[in-house]
């Protein structure tokens, strides 16, 4: 099998929900000490991408995609120590910090725009669900956090979204994150209205959102 | 039975109620707060909702508890109310019922908890969590809507919980999501048709659909059902897609649209006609007039 052919069958690897065969592979690349980026990136990276584009269309629903994102995680966890020892590393594409707003306690939207970014090269810090804005700023800061994603499910905590951004305002610091909204009541008019950078429909839109403004 | 009666009367439509969630909100429900909480902590604001939808003409009216499953209190950490809050339910909705020609219909949502891949969820869990609400609601309701259900095997744990103790209808209502090319499925992959034959399987009484979708698309989907199935179809659709201003969340579909698709609905099969976010009395009256004028 040629070079090309065993990151096909990578990314196959992913459309097709298949863990046994990704981590196969990815144990084949540390054993035939392949270029470990390329991997991930026209690998197992081409697979997860695959998988989005299903999704978008509507022939891949939760299920697949969580199962596509878990199993391209696993691949890259396989792969991660050969990288780290050959002096190279998968370069981060950005750091997200994510949280469901106080009030809130839904968490799978966030979870799965956390997992479908981590499968995409992000590092993600989550803080998981009911996070006062104060708390998300300070974790922004600390964290040298370039995009700042604040999820709600409800339109009552939706109006806690723009707490983050009054925050940031009254600390001066407004320009140096990027802040995205996501939840089902979101809306491009809440957006412009808080002054947020942008909102995506699904956890798909939100990797494309955050890949356009972290370049 | 009244219900069962209904079913079976060719020119009856049933009105169903509008929303109770977005009508607390405009009364200054807590962010955040699950409206089911207020069955005890506010009987009153609960009452005067459900009173609000006998006034305008709804046939049957929901309790106030589509978060009171065990599962879906234990999220918000206060499973060791379910049976406080289901009693006290029960208890404000027989309060404020008008007569005996008005129905009470036992409210059951979500568990919030998805199944593997997704979350932790197993049948079984789902399952002991809506029998043990299913329980003390049993007695008081005449019927059951099982509602915003987007995982086929969520909704038949439900039915399954629900039918080992009590015998009384169910409607079960799934939420579908329109995908860009092949039509309407739930978030969790099942189309309508795969619904349809399984809820047929569960022998509900009534095959419904509620939220997500705006009433101008549920027509499409009603399209879909009436041609899938011959049990009786019931609708409540969203008042079209929040906007949210100022702090305050607005539906800004025209009343009039609303009950314009609601009366294409009835004019494709529906038999129970109802609403759902931001749908208010104001809806509800308007149908009414709608249904008596036909």
């Amino acid at each position: 099998m040629d070079t090309e052919e065993i990151y096909r069958e990578m990314a196959n690897s992913i459309v097709s929900l298949d863990q046994e065969k990704a981590v196969h592979l990815a144990n084949q690349a540390l054993d035939e000490s392949m270029d470990l980026l390329q991997v991930i990136e026209k690998g197992f990276g081409e697979g997860i991408r695959k998988v989005g584009d299903l999704w978008d269309e509507g022939e891949f629903f939760l299920p697949e995609l969580m199962s596509g994102a878990q199993i391209m995680e696993k691949a890259v966890d396989i792969i991660t120590p050969g990288l780290q020892s050959s002096g190279s590393e998968r370069q981060s594409s950005g750091k997200v910090l994510l949280a469901t707003i106080e009030g809130d306690i839904h968490s799978i939207g966030k979870t799965i725009v956390a997992t479908m970014l981590k499968a995409n090269g992000f590092q993600v810090v989550d803080l998981g669900t009911d996070v006062k804005a104060e708390k998300i700023v300070d974790e922004a800061i600390k964290g040298d956090i370039d995009i700042i994603g604040v999820s709600t499910l409800l339109t009552t905590t939706m109006v806690n979204q723009k707490k983050v951004i009054d925050l940031l305002n009254q600390k001066n610091i407004r320009n140096k994150f990027k802040v995205i909204f996501g939840g089902a009541p979101v809306t491009q008019g809440w957006v412009d209205e808080c002054g947020a950078d942008g909102y995506a429909e699904n956890a798909v839109e939100s990797v494309k959102l955050v890949k356009e403004l972290i370049q | 039975m009244l219900f069962t009666n209904w079913l079976e009367d060719k020119s009856k439509i049933i009105l169903f109620d509008g929303a109770m969630g977005t009508q607390l909100m405009n009364r200054d429900l807590e962010p955040g707060k699950i409206p089911d909480l207020l069955n005890i902590e506010n009987p009153e604001v609960v009452k005067k909702v459900l009173a609000s939808y006998y006034d305008a003409g709804s046939d049957m009216v929901q309790t106030c508890t589509f978060s009171s499953n065990v599962v879906s209190l234990n999220r918000h950490n206060i499973s060791n109310l379910y049976q406080k809050i289901n009693v006290e339910a029960i208890n404000n909705i027989k309060a404020i019922l008008p007569s005996e020609e008005n129905l009470i219909v036992g409210d059951i949502g979500p568990s919030g908890e998805f199944r593997p891949p997704v979350g932790n969820a197993s049948g079984d869990m789902w399952k002991a969590g809506f029998q043990k609400q299913a329980k003390i609601l049993a007695p008081g309701i005449d019927l059951w809507h099982i509602e915003t259900i987007s995982d086929l095997q969520e909704m038949s744990a439900a039915i399954q919980g629900i039918k080992e103790v009590s015998e009384k209808p169910i409607i079960a209502s799934m939420t579908y999501r329109k995908t860009k090319t092949r039509g309407f499925f739930t978030i969790m992959g099942d189309s309508v048709e795969t619904c349809v034959t399984k809820l047929e399987e569960e022998k509900v009484d009534v095959i419904g659909t509620n939220c997500t979708l705006g009433s101008d698309q549920m027509i499409e989907l009603i399209k879909e059902l009436v041609n899938l199935t011959d049990i009786p179809i019931s609708a409540k659709p969203n008042a079209g897609q929040p906007r949210l201003s100022g702090g305050n969340t607005l539906y800004d579909q025209p009343v009039e649209d609303y009950v314009n698709d609601i009366g294409q609905m009835i004019d494709l099969g529906v038999k129970i006609v109802g609403g759902c976010c931001g749908t208010t009395p104001t809806h509800i009256r308007k149908i009414r007039t709608l249904i008596d004028s036909r």
